[in-house]
């Protein structure tokens, strides 16, 4: 009977999983971790609940550090702001290679379980990076630079650690309205991550009455920039996909 | 003028550079400053011709004393002309900056009055934007021809990277299309960038904190297309470069007929863009494949092959090298099969080691197989049975590689090619033929 570990859904709630999985001393071949907010109930399946430590995650955490590499404990990180249902399982199937095969996990991506968090990171790691290409910001009557991304992962920790850095002497807020997320940073160089954030929260915000100039400037620009006799929507296509379109000052 | 108006006008005038990398500096951001830089560069949108969009590319003014035949802004054109103030470049870079629609300032001009009047006002811009506005973003700037040493290398020490453009790859083609420039006027400042960038690393190898002299390295911009040159020709002086003057890209430019003149070639099928794409994929062949020019071409061959990539056209002529075993062969001549690149042949090299790989493994890897698979063998096997033949893997990599080049010479109106090959055909079948057609009386 395969024994299903339910572990919260962010990735020290995947570690504390894994943790408790290896604890139970069960088979690890039929143990299944799953995320308690997204998981199917299935039949013949006994369930256990992961009480979420920071100990637990963070021993785990210093043994992947350790055994693997820090490369690897980044992989993981990323793999976990993916976007699949299977996540916290994948995680767990790659640490217990990794326990086994030690530094050289990362570099077995003929094997299938570590291709798939070669994958996962892989893609979490493209899109974070498309996002930081394509953020627009505008800039509010208060002087605040707000910006709305759309992404399919959870990657606008990323992003924003990418803009903390960037922008260091500015307010700046980045909301993610798909999971309901905002990374707000002041002036001062403190930044904080925001969850469960509505769009009805955020309507208090005052936009500004007068257009910004420099948004029409920028349309100009491009538009200019471009040169008919190459004109080639195809290839614009696959460097920028439509759907960040969405959010960009030029599209709109 | 309205500054919106300046930009229409001398963005429009810069678009014919192709150079928009923003790539080679790592900069973290500082308390007090605006801005970072991330070595691998940062793309911000892709205009309708699909180039990238990296930097605001402009012009600085379209006002300019030479005469060359190819450009927009050559004195004898009739263009409204303009010129933006140091400070109206500074704010726009930075209002762009802070909405993340760049990632820093491409800066080129025309010559105003002299080669040192524009090289100075280029440097005050420049001044400004590190010193008033505290940008720490990514600056690109051309070198004008014939400017002072000493405004070039203060210029430098302000901007990550510096250009000058060749243009034409041959001192009589230059010569020919730009009346006013000689091939020394060009080298001389790109042989001082160089040593400056070889002087500043040694600085910086003694003194931690010594000024960086262009330190994303500089580039050059060659025009295809606009004269007689061949392939050979162009890809032997991008060889040179790489060699001679430590360059750190070279760029090509299908030549875009703009204005016209008796020297100019008439281009009947737009721009030379897979010609172009061609030198490009030459171009990586050289930097970071480990060819050399003369591996690729020859003076017997000068041009490259319309049907296939240079890779795989070197690699049909060499067959007696191949096929290569995966699970032996070094990263060297891995990097030279077909259908392999460098990430691809890092995984191979990586993964090798902790155990067999096939085919299928390949293809996780990024192995383009349908190229790779004539020239590779898993485990003493090819993936299919296949004859070691010039001719009959030329035929199979061409049918591949037609359609991409098709693509690439008449943009979006791919259609597939049919038995019936009648893509040259305008005119609409007659009656008569189609009745004929019908009974069979064709």
């Amino acid at each position: 009977m395969t024994t299903v570990f339910l572990c919260q859904n962010s990735f020290d709630g995947i570690l504390c999983g894994v943790y408790d999985a290896y604890l139970s001393q069960l088979n690890l071949d039929e143990c299944r971790l799953e995320l308690e907010d997204e998981y199917e109930y299935a039949m013949f399946c006994d369930y256990r609940e992961v009480l979420p430590e920071t100990w637990k995650a963070g021993k785990v955490a210093d043994k992947v550090n350790r055994v693997m590499s820090e490369e690897a404990y980044v992989y993981l990180y990323r793999a976990g702001l993916h976007k699949s249902p299977d996540r916290a399982d994948r995680i767990l199937r790659f640490i217990r290679l990794g326990l086994k095969y030690g530094r050289n996990t990362l570099r077995m991506l003929q094997n299938p379980d570590v291709y798939e968090i070669f994958q996962m990171n892989r893609y979490v790691g493209n899109e974070a990076h498309f996002l930081v290409e394509f953020v627009r910001f505008e800039k509010l009557s208060s002087g605040l630079f707000y910006g709305t991304v759309g992404p399919e992962n959870d990657v606008l920790e990323i992003v924003a650690a990418h803009f903390a850095d960037r922008f260091l002497d500015m307010d700046w807020m980045l909301y993610d309205e798909i999971h309901q997320k905002a990374a707000l940073h002041s002036k001062s160089g403190f930044w904080v991550m925001h969850e469960g954030v509505t769009e009805s929260e955020l309507e208090g915000m005052n936009r500004t009455e007068t257009p910004d100039v420099y948004v029409d400037m920028w349309k100009t620009f491009f538009e200019t920039i471009s040169i008919e006799e190459r004109r080639n929507p195809r290839c614009q296509r696959n460097m920028l996909p439509l759907r960040y379109r969405k959010y960009m000052t030029e599209f709109q | 003028m309205g500054l919106k108006e300046k930009l229409s006008i001398l963005s429009d005038a810069a678009k014919y550079d192709v150079a928009c990398t923003s790539s080679g500096v790592e900069r973290k951001g500082k308390k007090g400053f605006v801005g970072n830089s991330i070595s691998g560069g940062i793309c911000h949108s892709f205009s309708a011709d699909g180039r990238c969009i990296s930097l605001l590319k402009i012009l600085f003014t379209n006002q300019c004393i030479y005469d060359c035949k190819y450009c927009v802004n050559r004195c004898s054109n009739d263009v409204v002309r303009t010129a933006f103030t140091p400070d109206e470049v500074c704010t726009l870079t930075m209002e762009f900056y802070k909405r993340n629609y760049i990632e820093g300032l491409f800066l080129s001009s025309g010559i105003l009055y002299n080669a040192d009047y524009t090289m100075e006002l280029l440097h005050e811009t420049l001044w400004k934007l590190r010193n008033e506005h505290r940008f720490r973003g990514y600056i690109h700037i051309k070198a004008i021809p014939g400017a002072d040493p000493a405004l070039i290398e203060r210029t430098g020490f302000l901007a990550d990277r510096m250009s000058i453009n060749l243009e034409l790859p041959t001192a009589d083609g230059l010569k020919r299309l730009c009346p006013g420039k000689t091939r020394e006027k060009i080298l001389t400042p790109m042989r001082q960038i160089q040593t400056g960038i070889r002087v500043s690393k040694n600085e910086l190898a003694l003194y931690r904190n010594a000024p960086r002299f262009v330190p994303a390295g500089q580039s050059t911009q060659m025009i295809v297309g606009a004269t007689a040159e061949n392939d050979f020709q162009m890809v032997s002086v991008a060889e040179a470069l790489y060699k001679n003057y430590q360059l750190k890209r070279v760029f090509y430019s299908a030549f875009v007929p703009v204005v016209e003149d008796a020297n100019l070639p008439a281009l009947a099928g737009g721009p030379p863009l897979l010609r172009e794409h061609r030198l490009y994929q030459a171009d990586w062949l050289l930097r970071f494949y480990g060819f050399e020019a003369k591996e690729l071409l020859s003076e017997s061959r000068p041009n490259f092959n319309i049907l296939l990539d240079p890779k795989c056209d070197w690699a049909v002529r060499h067959l007696e090298e191949f096929p290569v075993e995966v699970m032996t062969a070094d990263y060297r001549t891995l990097l030279r099969v077909p259908g392999l690149g460098v990430r691809s042949a890092k995984r191979i090299t990586a993964a090798r080691r902790t155990g067999c790989l096939d085919f299928s493994d390949l293809k996780k890897f990024g192995v383009v197989l349908k190229r790779a698979m004539y020239f590779l063998t898993c485990g003493g096997k090819m993936m299919t049975p296949v004859r070691m033949e010039e001719n009959f893997i030329t035929s199979q990599l061409v049918g591949e590689e037609h359609r991409k080049a098709w693509d690439i010479e008449h943009g979006s109106s791919y259609r597939q090619l049919s038995l019936f090959d009648d893509m040259k055909l305008t005119a609409v079948p007659s009656g008569e033929d189609g009745k004929k057609a019908l009974y069979g009386e064709m």
